[in-house]
């Protein structure tokens, strides 16, 4: 009888030893990169971003996705357009990875290294500052990434002779809750 | 593990079941005060990488993946001929960009030329002038429809904003800049020939000006912001 306990016991202490993983997921995420010409000032948003974060020694490990063609910016010719200078048929997904510590989730403001792939491209940013707001169990986080077409190798888009400029802010919402 | 085979060897269980306890509270304890009941192990030792840079992305086995987001490898798999179809797309639209723009530039000219081509007393010299720059704006314009009408065709692509108006409005200076030429035509033969321009000759003014305007509107449309 003892011997059932006390296997019971060590069934349950196990875990504690070993460490156990939780899990985040993105529920919504909003996406809106931003595109300066002299005639046009153009944002493509997409919501269709998929994202997880797994937490292990108490850092998690983030990863979002969102496919290149996904954005619309409300005009089907720059749309396209945007997916060729991208080379978004050959490189269909922008994926963005980071590492936050557990804790950062109680903090009003985090700083991220992020690590995005984009159009065949690496590029990582370094501190990348976004803000936290949690409500019940969903923390919402808000910030912009200051990319530019030159990080990707893009050619920049002109229309009428004149080029885009080379900042493309992108500015990431999103809602995340525990799995 | 070799905690658990000491644990099996002891004589004195129920302390030990205390013990087990006490370990299994205080766990679920710190994981609670966590906000997320993640992270228990921090006797674990951590990679040095990440101690060096414990904010950077990782790359450790525990970090999850685009299957685990359900993105399955088709999706993530590019298609070089797909991008080589939108590398053409887009090349063939950037010279019927540059060859419309260049069009502007006689069609300009054959307008302004308009005021002196008609009339009982302008030259035969105006006339001429007006329907030369009327030929080459009809060659570059038809150049231009090509190479829009010939650049490849992205599937399930449904067309929004702005190219819609500059799709729509070709359905007006399409017809009308193989109208316009003809009527010219006839207006310039009539005048030649000492007579009044009338007829269906007589439409080629107002034609003309629709064409124009349309034409001219095609090409705000998809240059400035509305």
């Amino acid at each position: 009888m003892h011997r059932k306990i006390l296997t019971a016991f060590l069934l349950l202490a196990l875990p504690a030893f070993a460490g156990s993983d939780s899990q985040w997921v993105l529920e919504q995420c909003t996406l809106t990169y931003h595109v300066s010409h002299p005639l046009h000032q153009s944002e493509g948003v997409s919501h269709t971003a998929r994202g997880k974060a797994v937490c292990h020694d108490g850092q998690c490990d983030f990863l979002i996705a969102v496919a290149v063609k996904s954005f619309d910016s409300g005009d089907s010719n720059r749309d396209l357009h945007m997916v060729q200078v991208t080379r978004g048929a050959q490189f269909p997904m922008v994926t963005v990875r980071t590492r936050l510590p557990e804790a950062a989730s109680t903090s009003a403001t985090i700083h991220a290294d992020l690590e995005i792939q984009f159009a065949g491209q690496t590029v990582q940013y370094k501190q990348i500052a976004f803000e936290l707001v949690t409500q019940g169990n969903q923390t919402r986080i808000s910030g912009t990434i200051p990319a530019t077409l030159s990080d990707f190798k893009i050619d920049p888009p002109t229309l009428l002779a004149m080029p885009v400029k080379n900042e493309m802010p992108v500015r990431v919402d999103m809602t995340w809750r525990p799995q | 593990m070799l905690k658990i085979s000491s644990c099996n060897r002891t004589s004195h269980v129920p302390a030990f079941l205390v013990f087990c306890l006490l370990v299994t509270l205080t766990a679920r304890l710190r994981a609670q005060t966590t906000g997320t009941g993640g992270s228990t192990s921090a006797d674990k030792p951590k990679p040095a990488t990440q101690d060096n840079l414990p904010n950077a992305p990782s790359s450790s086995t525990t970090a999850p993946t685009l299957e685990d987001l359900g993105i399955t490898p088709a999706q993530t798999q590019g298609s070089a001929a797909d991008q080589a179809r939108l590398d053409k797309r887009t090349h063939m639209l950037k010279v019927h960009q540059r060859l419309g723009l260049i069009t502007l530039a006689p069609l300009v000219a054959t307008f302004i030329t308009s005021a002196n081509a008609g009339g009982k007393n302008t030259s035969n010299t105006d006339r001429t002038v007006h329907m030369v720059l009327g030929a080459v704006s009809g060659d570059l314009y038809f150049m231009t429809a090509y190479y829009a009408i010939r650049a490849p065709k992205i599937p399930g692509t449904e067309t929004r904003g702005p190219i819609r108006l500059h799709k729509a409005l070709a359905w007006i200076h399409g017809p009308g800049m193989i109208l316009t030429p003809i009527l010219g035509a006839l207006a310039y033969n009539q005048k030649n020939n000492g007579e009044k321009v009338h007829g269906i000759a007589s439409a080629h003014g107002p034609v003309a000006i629709v064409t124009g305007a349309a034409f001219g509107l095609a090409v705000a449309s998809v240059s400035l912001k509305f």
